[in-house]
């Protein structure tokens, strides 16, 4: 029932806040909403939150929510990091910004609703939903060209989608199994015949590789960050959508084991590429919102890799590492607004220089950024190295490729802070505010319980990776079994 | 409660008789009274007492767990004739309130509109109804020629004439294709009637499948026009922007609704009647490849079309290659997903054009997408409805229209046509390109000179797009409302 409540609770704020009349009352509700989100999500550890109801029983579908696994590791850091973006966005848009919140809130119960599902059609069905909002906050709040750029998202989103579609509704028909729920489709899906099976990951496979986003289905999501909003609020909205690697993780390879294995050489080969080519894209671009667009592809290919390394360690890093890049790169655009309220553009040449006004800002974004490029010891860095680490274990050539990656990485991470902070000063910048503060606060903690504490979220990826992998071994008949039936 | 044995029998026909009372009725009061309204009123009145007692059999039929047929098996009242005769009088009525709702100003303020709304709707029921194909020929004459007249309605309007010379003309091709199939199937198995079609077909000994099979396609041919299969489907777009709005709001369900359920009837019996042979495998093959090119050619129509109106009806035109997909599926799966689907798209589609209906000139012109420039700031609540429609159409959870999609396409893959599904996966994602643009255009365009002021929604407008919205929403959080409802139906006769 609390898992439900995860859900339920940013919609229902989601609906009220257009309503609410007085301004003042805007953001403190939408805060509020969140960090009551994230409350519940805490409480929601134990199992006693899930809930399951017949939704059509026609269809086979469960209204069926569970926080216990890897989804709620992920939904409540993805509440975590929403609470300073709506804090962020509440005092950054000027336009409607009740109903921008709403969107961030709706939002936020889409995404929970994707992490928390257990049956297959109410994760499309959220992930569907989440669509809505990412297009409303693109369309309705973004810059001079974001037309183009909203056409080209939704085309991409709708394509991966309904492909993902015709798997969904292929999988349970076609495996005979008696639901749409997730130990229903376990029972039966993985018996299905290899080639049936290639084609239905090849279904989920391609959705999931343009939410991831890997090469070269990334094409919108370069588009999409610069268009977006100036204060970088729809961007972090936007980074925690990206659960591509999260449905790989959980519905696709459980449950296709044997496609996820025919496909593997051809998302780890695009994962690695992408992941080398938009490192050094990152490196050279001139536009901070398109070169940390870019660097984030990045991770998304290293966790695209680590995934299809099918190997214990690198399933469990690429979800960590998923999980990371939500606190490190939704930070990111997070000072990406930040600092367009110091220059007001997002060119790189207009920067410079700015830690001799703001040696505050320069130090927590140091942070923020080392984080995300993988220093040792802050939030990416865990997933990083065990996604490498158990790449490395079955798949060396793409590890290798990946590795080099994360170095061109890390060139990119001390490149963007030197053009942005160090140099010459044009004018003084304005030194970090106490909103900032506030917006950084639950940021930093988060990166620092990440690098530090990894322990008991890895934990609880790896149990679901490993249980996958159970899941997935050839079943044998046991002996006795047959030999009963010879006696018949 | 049960009933009289004696009635058991001609109580099938009460929803029927009872439109054609009122058609009568509104037709006489017609005569003596200047009072629109009321008539309006009374004929409201035949259809929900119609749907009442459409609801009653159901409820009874399930209680008795027997498919009843009356004069000598003509008429059947089965789970298939329930489900479409419901959902035929649903879209009947708020088709019928949202004409009462533009009366005036669309100049339909004539005493005959309502009789002949009221007799296309009973020849709707009469089709889906329909134990053999004579009666099934029968009923869809009496549809047909009503909607031809009022597909024609509007004097002094040459799209309008157009619409109904076109209509009427190849509609009566179309009928004159149905008679020579079902003639053709009458010498084949000797049979009209479904049943009988089917027992004369399975009977040892039979030897003219050839024959069958002809008669077979003629009569699948036949209602692919008024199904608006590609590349029967000519007709539609002109006759959906030539006819007066609301005409085209009830052609496109009631009509779209009526001739569907026929279809099922019938290619279901005559897939059955022709076996697993090579010959067998024939009609499938053949409706497969119309479906095929109607999700093809109905979704690119409307990506090529400016006018919101013609956009709507070559939409229509893809919509029904979806529900193609279901009857194609056949059974009950078929049955199930056909009818959610065309239950949904009757609110869905309602909807829609009653916020057309306020947006249009007073002469029922004037459809361009620019128009709906602005419309988010303008009229919220207006946009909103649109919005919603449009996401419903293009098959966005949580509203009916994915859930439609998501039968309909589950029982084409169940039943072995995973390639045709994946095609119209494919289609689907042009029809989203087609939608969005509508809300596209009126969240993120700025008003300019071709914008005209929406006029004020009229009362009986609101109450059509209120309950379509609500529907919308309800069936597809809820689909189980009508899917399990009919999935709970204890039988289901497979011989028709």
């Amino acid at each position: 029932m609390i898992a439900a409540l995860m859900v339920l609770l940013p919609l229902a704020v989601a609906l009220a806040l257009p309503w609410a009349k007085r301004p003042a009352i805007h953001r403190p509700l939408a805060v509020l909403g969140v960090a009551a989100t994230l409350a519940l999500g805490v409480f929601a550890t134990g199992g006693a939150g899930s809930l399951e109801i017949a939704w059509v029983p026609a269809l086979g579908t469960w209204f069926a929510v569970d926080a216990t696994g890897a989804g709620g590791v992920l939904a409540r850091i993805a509440a975590a990091v929403m609470l300073p973006t709506v804090l962020w966005a509440g005092a950054r848009v000027d336009d409607r910004p009740q109903v921008f919140l709403a969107w961030l809130l709706a939002t936020l119960a889409g995404l929970v609703g994707i992490f928390l599902a257990r049956d297959l059609v109410l994760f499309y069905v959220f992930w569907e939903l989440t669509l809505l909002p990412a297009l409303a906050m693109l369309a309705g709040w973004g810059l001079t060209h974001r037309r183009a750029a909203t056409l080209k998202y939704l085309l991409y989103a709708v394509a991966g989608s309904f492909a993902m579609l015709i798997s969904v509704l292929a999988v349970r028909p076609l495996s005979g199994a008696e639901g749409y729920r997730f130990d229903q489709l376990l029972a039966a899906a993985p018996l299905l015949d290899p080639l049936t099976q290639t084609w239905i990951f090849a279904g989920f496979a391609f959705a999931f590789a343009i939410k991831l986003p890997i090469f070269p289905l990334h094409a919108w999501l370069i588009d999409v960050h610069e268009q977006n909003h100036a204060s970088g609020a729809a961007d972090v909205a936007g980074t925690l959508y990206k659960v591509g690697g999260f449905g790989l993780f959980a519905w696709a390879m459980p449950l296709l084991p044997e496609g996820a294995t025919a496909l593997a050489p051809l998302g780890l080969a695009l994962g690695a590429f992408t992941a080398i080519y938009a490192a050094m894209i990152a490196t050279r671009h001139a536009h901070l919102k398109r070169a940390l667009a870019y660097a984030s592809l990045s991770h998304m290919g290293i966790v695209a890799v680590g995934l299809f390394s099918l190997h214990l360690a690198g399933q469990t890093g690429s979800m960590a590492l998923l999980a990371a890049q939500m606190v490190t790169t939704g930070g990111m655009f997070l000072v990406s607004g930040m600092l367009h309220d110091r220059r007001g553009s997002f060119e790189l040449e207009a920067f410079g220089g700015l830690a001799r006004g703001a040696p505050a800002l320069a130090a927590v974004t140091l942070v923020v950024l080392f984080a995300s490029v993988g220093v040792p010891g802050l939030a990416n860095f865990p997933g990083e190295f065990l996604a490498l680490l158990g790449t490395y274990q079955s798949a060396p050539a793409a590890a290798v490729v990946a590795v080099l990656a994360s170095i061109a990485l890390g060139a990119f991470g001390v490149g963007l802070y030197q053009r942005l902070f160090q140099g010459e000063a044009r004018e003084r910048a304005q030194e970090i505010k106490p909103l900032e503060v506030a917006v950084f606060a639950p940021i930093v903690a988060l990166t620092l319980w990440l690098g530090v504490a990894p322990a008991a979220n890895l934990t609880v990826f790896e149990r679901e990776a490993a249980a996958a992998q159970v899941a997935a071994a050839p079943i044998t008949p046991p002996a006795d079994a047959q030999a009963s039936g010879g006696a018949r | 409660m049960s009933l009289p044995p004696e009635f058991g029998d001609l109580v099938v026909l009460l929803p029927v008789v009872t439109l054609i009372v009122f058609a009568a009725l509104t037709l006489l009061f017609g005569v003596f009274t200047r009072e629109r309204a009321a008539l309006g009123g009374l004929a409201l009145t035949g259809v929900i007492a119609s749907l009442v007692f459409n609801v009653f059999l159901w409820l009874e039929a399930r209680a008795g767990g027997v498919a009843v047929t009356a004069l000598g098996g003509a008429f059947r009242g089965d789970p298939l004739s329930y489900a479409f005769s419901f959902v035929i009088l649903v879209g009947a009525g708020l088709a019928l309130v949202l004409a009462d709702g533009h009366r005036k100003r669309l100049e339909l303020d004539q005493p005959e509109l309502h009789p002949l709304l009221l007799l296309a709707a009973s020849g709707g029921l009469v089709l889906v109804s329909a134990g053999d194909l004579v009666t099934l020929l029968l009923g869809l004459e009496i549809m047909s020629l009503a909607v031809y007249v009022l597909a024609a309605w509007r004097e002094r309007s040459r799209v309008s004439e157009e619409a109904g010379m076109k209509y009427f003309l190849l509609g009566a091709f179309a009928s004159a294709v149905l008679v020579y199939g079902i003639a053709l199937t009458f010498g084949a198995t000797g049979r009209f009637d479904f049943a009988g079609i089917a027992v004369a077909a399975a009977a040892p000994g039979f030897e003219s499948l050839g024959l069958l099979l002809l008669g077979a396609l003629f009569v699948l041919i036949g209602l692919a026009f008024k199904v608006a299969f590609v590349p029967f489907h000519q007709w539609l777009p002109d006759v959906y922007t030539g006819a007066p709005t609301p005409v085209t709001a009830f052609m496109s369900v009631v009509v779209k609704t009526a001739a569907f359920g026929a279809l099922l009837r019938t290619t279901g019996t005559l897939v059955e009647a022709l076996g697993v042979g090579p010959i067998g495998e024939v009609l499938p093959a053949v409706l497969a490849v119309l479906i095929g090119l109607t999700m093809v050619v109905g979704n690119f129509g409307a990506l090529l079309q400016s006018g919101v109106k013609r956009m709507l009806a070559y939409s229509a035109v893809a919509h029904a290659g979806y529900v193609g997909l279901a009857v194609l599926a056949g059974g009950h799966a078929g049955l199930q997903a056909a009818s959610y689907y065309l239950l949904t798209y009757t609110f869905t589609s309602v909807a829609a054009f009653a916020v057309l209906l306020s947006l249009m000139d007073d002469d029922d012109r004037g459809d361009r997408i620019e128009r709906l420039a602005g419309l988010g700031r303008r009229r919220p609540w207006l946009a909103g409805a649109l919005a919603v429609v449009m996401l419903s159409l293009a098959g966005f959870p949580p509203f009916a229209g994915f859930i439609g999609k998501a039968v309909v396409f589950q029982a084409a893959i169940a039943a072995g046509h995973a390639a045709l599904a994946v095609l119209g996966i494919a289609t689907a994602v042009v029809a989203v390109v087609f939608y969005a643009r509508v809300v596209m255009t009126m969240y993120m365009r700025e008003p300019d000179a071709h914008t005209a002021a929406a006029r004020p929604m009229s009362r009986r407008t609101t109450v059509v797009l209120s309950i379509g919205l609500v529907a919308t929403v309800v069936f597809g959080l809820f689909p189980g409302l009508w899917l399990d409802w009919i999935a709970r139906a204890p039988w289901w006769s497979a011989g028709f």
